[in-house]
């Protein structure tokens, strides 16, 4: 029986869910850095190696049928099975390889150099306001003041619930954030959701292959990566394989964060995505303290750090939530003149900004389409001043939705 | 399934005021209903829907007529759709 839930709610549960299996990730990953030797460089390669390993597993297991559907196909309903890859997917999967390399070297070389990693790490959360930038840019779309708020308030939030008294403020850390890390995420962020969002064989592309061909494509990237910087790094990557139950625990858990996260990708925009991903600190933090006792993480926290903490927390949990209420959508009915063609004008509004379907339709209308925007009078206001400029629409129909629900 | 083939359709429903809260109630127990749109304008809930033959699409806009409170329908094929 397939489930059908508000697609809004479904948003937030797939991320805050890819959130708290990241929290845990985190903490393995902290404890992998700890308590095995192995260099930043090595580490990194080693558990991309181990990680398409695990991960073939996972996707062969989820491939079983179950039912008449693979098994797979109840965490992520368009999964048909593991696939080759499409014609189409590969330059998108080069591009979102490269950024998860890039990005994962940088944060391997930051885990190893501080022992609690939210320190530095926190500054990664900048990203939300890199994706905005980005999105604003593709989108020829300032954005609006509530988003601006909301990222900020977000941003902040999270580099507050991270950051600590006692640890060093490190330039070289932040340089590596700001311009390795966060670049190279957004690039991550930007194309994993493009392949999300084409379409195989009709229907939605699913999150399973999407995330084993992208291991595939950065397992590549990095061990070029990992070559040229040191060959020695690289046999030694090899030879820390030894160290398997622990990497394949880190990255089968990383499998489903990733899971969750792409299809949330696939359902709302990066910079939200990112913003709600954001309560990984939240959930780790709690995790941590609870791990502290049985495994070696180094943990210190002093009352005001914690205070501190708390009120950065709450300001991430305020700044989604405030990002949450900033969507619209709405159906626009569309009645063409006719002696236009309707192709012409479907790529027509399809040009404006916005507009997430279009579709020519035989009854009382010619044209559906289906839009989203930040806020529902900035939104509104170019939507239809944009519609008005199209010659062959006679006349067209606004209809805001109020409450949506989608099957999953 | 075949995908590719599918046939897709916007079913554009008016209520009867008051009625919409059970009408969504048993809206939401019909199958092959991709989605359930509450709206605000000339209609009050926009389906839509995704069939593998007509004769789908006329059972499931016979269940749509057949809820207490539906007023009116409206059926939209699609016959090209661009989307994200």
């Amino acid at each position: 029986m397939r489930i059908r839930v508000r697609k809004k709610n479904l948003f937030y549960l797939l991320a805050i869910t890819s959130s708290v299996i990241g929290a845990v990730v985190t903490v393995i990953d902290t404890y992998i850095s700890l308590e095995y030797n192995i260099n930043p460089w090595s580490l990194c390669l080693v558990i991309f190696i181990a990680g398409i390993v695990i991960t073939f597993i996972l996707s062969v297991i989820l491939s079983i049928p179950i039912g008449g559907k693979p098994l797979g196909a109840r965490i992520d309903p368009s999964f048909p099975g593991l696939r080759l890859l499409r014609k189409e997917e590969v330059p998108y999967q080069i591009m979102a390889g490269m950024g998860n390399a890039v990005a994962t070297v940088g944060y391997f070389f930051i885990i190893s150099i501080y022992q609690d990693p939210s320190t530095i790490l926190s500054f990664f959360e900048v990203v939300i306001l890199y994706l905005l930038i980005t999105e604003s840019i593709a989108e020829k779309n300032a954005p609006s003041m509530a988003e601006v708020e909301s990222s900020i308030i977000v941003t902040f939030g999270a580099i507050m619930a991270s950051f600590s008294f006692t640890g060093e403020l490190n330039l070289k850390g932040l340089l590596i954030v700001f311009l390795v890390l966060n670049p190279a995420w957004v690039v991550f962020s930007i194309y994993q959701r493009k392949l999300k969002l084409l379409r195989i064989n009709g229907r939605h592309n699913d999150a399973i292959n999407i995330r084993f061909w992208n291991l595939f494509f950065t397992t590549i990237f990095t061990a070029i990566l990992v070559y040229f910087i040191d060959t020695k790094h690289f046999f030694a990557a090899i030879d820390a394989l030894k160290y398997w139950p622990i990497m394949f625990l880190s990255m089968g858990t990383t499998f489903f964060s990733y899971i969750f996260y792409i299809r949330a990708l696939g359902l709302g925009k990066a910079s939200v995505t990112q913003a709600v991903k954001s309560s990984t600190i939240i959930f780790s933090i709690p995790l941590s303290f609870l791990l502290a006792s049985y495994i070696p993480l180094s943990f210190y926290e002093s009352i005001p750090q914690l205070v501190i903490k708390v009120m950065g927390i709450i300001l991430v949990i305020m700044g989604v939530i405030s990002f949450a209420l900033t969507e619209v959508r709405a159906y626009i009915f569309i009645k063409a003149k006719t002696g236009h063609p309707s192709t012409d004008l479907i790529n027509d509004i399809w040009a404006i900004k916005g507009v997430t379907a279009v579709a020519a339709v035989a009854g009382r209308y010619d044209i559906i389409s289906k839009v989203r925007m930040r806020t529902l009078g900035k939104g509104y206001e170019r939507i239809i001043r944009e519609l008005e400029e199209i010659n062959g629409i006679e006349k067209f129909e606004w209809h805001s939705i109020l409450k949506e629900w989608e099957e999953i | 399934m075949d995908f590719i083939n599918m046939i897709k359709a916007y079913i554009l429903v008016l209520t009867y005021v008051g009625n919409l809260k059970t009408v969504l109630e048993e809206m939401r127990k019909i199958e092959n209903l991709e989605s359930i749109a509450v709206v605000a304008g000339d209609y009050d809930i926009i389906v839509k829907v995704e069939v593998e033959e007509l004769e789908d699409l006329m059972e499931i806009t016979n269940k749509i007529h057949s809820i207490k409170g539906v007023k009116r329908t409206n059926t939209q094929v699609i016959e090209k759709e661009i989307r994200e």
